[in-house]
């Protein structure tokens, strides 16, 4: 690259990184500021950190609350997803049987259907079954797993290779042996994305608990703050502390793993 | 080979695949396929989920149908879907594969800059959405400040409902220029502003499939002397091709789904003036707040169709600009 292009493409990416990064950053400074500092000269650099304003936000939205549903719902859906959607993927990869190809081709074709078609139905029959205003209403369906997930690990299960499963088979192992000691053991990294993208999906699902809980005591965090939004108008400083700390578990699961969401979105091109 | 297919074939086998798959055919019955009928069903019929469901033929299609030819409840939906979609996916098309373009230059701290772009797509739409709450605050939120440098007065965004791109919002300009004020930019340009800033995850798609292009292209180009636009044009742009593609047909699907940040932004309501009221939240509204179920079902079968349709049309005219590789 020749000097003068070098220092353009510096430009060019100094000025794109300041403009994604600024809104983010006054969101940090904006969570660490008193009410009047916000009114009057929010942009500039805080002098004084208020770091009470995290302890405001837990105590008075009942963050610990929300939160404790939310690691209820994250831990349910993912052992849901994970456990569904491997068994699925194992049965739709690896077991010759009739109807095998038609299976498949139903987890690509309800890819295709907006959830706004089943919102209706759905809600009826958890509402039927009695699970309105229970956490399993959100759980529940992922055991019933996910056409996505299911795709993403069959793409994984089908590079394992069938000698491995043959060898498995000489030595007596039946179809569930195979897949405990053959399959699973080799597709941690594909169950682990499958279950980094789930927890992320639960974490910021707004929409399932806005149709299935009702009450108060069984909110998430991204229900339960987003009800803190209007009646908290004026206190803009908790509303983005509280913002903060519901964003930084994910950040922070970003950079752990980093690698698997990049690839995950690079090769699916769905985020979780 | 033909005893090992036909042993793999045998009976056991099939109850072996209906049982590893048995949570999938449920979820397809129970999720799926009755969901499926029982919308299309509901929505040639009056139902309010207490009361059963009653026929009435196609009075929620004459109603919705009615609706548009006005331009108003559904149809005003409608409308606001659209302008979201046009706007927000070409742009997010374009500003995703040219950062992609410059992220992918060889130079110290790729790894930060990428970092920083993709950042903004991880943060929870609640989340981001309560920032931009503040953010776009008429009254000393860090959007006006910013226009305020370039000499743009402050605007009313979440508070205004006419968009930019309008008969209304180009007059708007013409009084400015001539000394009147400046209100442009309405609440569905506030949405799009949020969506391109969370352009990152395209951005990461378009990378991905950059890095996969030959270098022998490029040097090919530069033994021609093509300059880095012609580059751009000439080389990434095909290249990409089948993946701009791709993001066009997820992004058009997306921005019609869009529903968590719309809520958030217009505590779900939609307003001002229904400006925010786009065919997922008028759904939604109709479904558990009216508790027409029929009616939203309705809307949500047309939504539907008229999405495959679109997505169908996409696909027609892919073979016209869509490049795939031998």
């Amino acid at each position: 690259m020749k000097p003068c292009e070098k220092i353009f493409t510096y430009a060019v990416l100094i000025f794109c990184a300041a403009v994604f990064a600024l809104p983010m950053l006054v969101m940090i400074s904006g969570s660490l500021q008193s009410p009047e500092q916000l009114a009057r000269n929010p942009y500039s650099i805080p002098t004084t950190l208020r770091w009470s304003n995290y302890a405001d936000a837990i105590n008075s939205m009942p963050m610990l609350l929300y939160l404790s549903n939310t690691l209820l719902l994250c831990v349910g859906c993912v052992v849901g997803t994970t456990l569904s959607c491997s068994l699925v993927a194992y049965g739709l990869c690896k077991i010759d049987f009739r109807g095998r190809k038609l299976l498949m081709m139903s987890v690509l074709a309800t890819m295709l259907l907006p959830w706004q078609i089943m919102m209706v139905p759905r809600f009826v029959l958890i509402r039927e079954i009695g699970l309105y205003n229970s956490l399993w209403a959100i759980i529940g369906p992922t055991f019933l797993g996910d056409a996505f997930f299911i795709f993403l690990l069959r793409q994984f299960f089908v590079s394992i290779p069938e000698s491995l499963l043959e060898a498995g088979q000489i030595d007596g192992l039946g179809h569930w042996g195979l897949f405990r000691r053959i399959v699973l053991p080799l597709s941690w990294p594909a169950i682990t994305t499958v279950a980094l993208f789930q927890f992320v999906q639960t974490w910021n699902d707004f929409g399932g608990p806005l149709l299935y809980l009702s009450d108060p005591d069984r909110f998430p965090l991204a229900y339960g703050l987003e009800r803190f939004v209007s009646s908290y108008a004026d206190q803009t400083h908790l509303l983005l502390a509280a913002s903060v700390l519901f964003t930084v578990p994910i950040i922070l699961l970003f950079f752990l793993a980093q690698k698997i969401f990049i690839e995950g979105i690079a090769t699916t091109g769905v985020k979780g | 080979m033909v005893d090992r297919a036909s042993q793999l074939r045998s009976s056991s086998s099939w109850v072996a695949g209906m049982a590893f798959t048995s949570p999938w055919l449920l979820g397809l019955v129970a999720l799926f396929a009755w969901p499926f009928a029982a919308s299309l069903y509901w929505s040639f019929c009056t139902f309010d989920i207490i009361n059963p469901p009653r026929f009435v033929g196609v009075e929620n299609y004459q109603r919705l149908a009615a609706e548009i030819a006005s331009g108003r409840g559904a149809g005003k939906a409608l409308m606001n879907t659209v302008y979201y979609a046009l706007l927000s996916v070409p742009l997010s098309v374009v500003l995703g594969v040219l950062l992609a373009v410059v992220l992918s230059a060889q130079v110290r701290g790729q790894a930060f800059f990428r970092t920083i772009i993709f950042l903004p797509s991880v943060i929870p739409v609640v989340a981001s959405s309560v920032l931009w709450i503040w953010m776009l605050d008429p009254d000393g939120g860090l959007m006006n400040l910013i226009l305020g440098w370039f000499g743009v007065p402050p605007q009313n965004w979440l508070n205004q409902a006419r968009p930019a791109v309008s008969i209304e919002g180009v007059a708007q300009i013409g009084g400015w220029l001539t000394g009147g004020p400046l209100l442009l930019m309405g609440s569905k340009d506030a949405l799009v502003l949020m969506t391109l800033w969370g352009v990152g995850n395209f951005v990461v798609i378009y990378l991905a499939a950059i890095s996969d292009i030959p270098a022998t292209l490029y040097e090919a180009a530069d033994i021609d002397g093509a300059s880095g636009v012609r580059k751009l044009l000439h080389v990434t742009v095909p290249m990409l091709s089948p993946v701009i593609f791709f993001n066009l047909v997820m992004g058009l699907i997306r921005s019609v789904q869009t529903f968590t940040s719309i809520y958030v932004l217009s505590a779900g309501t939609g307003q001002p003036g229904e400006s925010l009221m786009t065919v997922s939240l008028r759904l939604f509204t109709s479904a558990f707040a009216d508790f027409e179920m029929g009616y939203a079902s309705a809307i949500a079968w047309v939504m539907f169709v008229g999405l495959m349709f679109c997505t169908v049309l996409l696909f027609r005219t892919s073979k016209s600009w869509v490049h795939y590789r031998q």
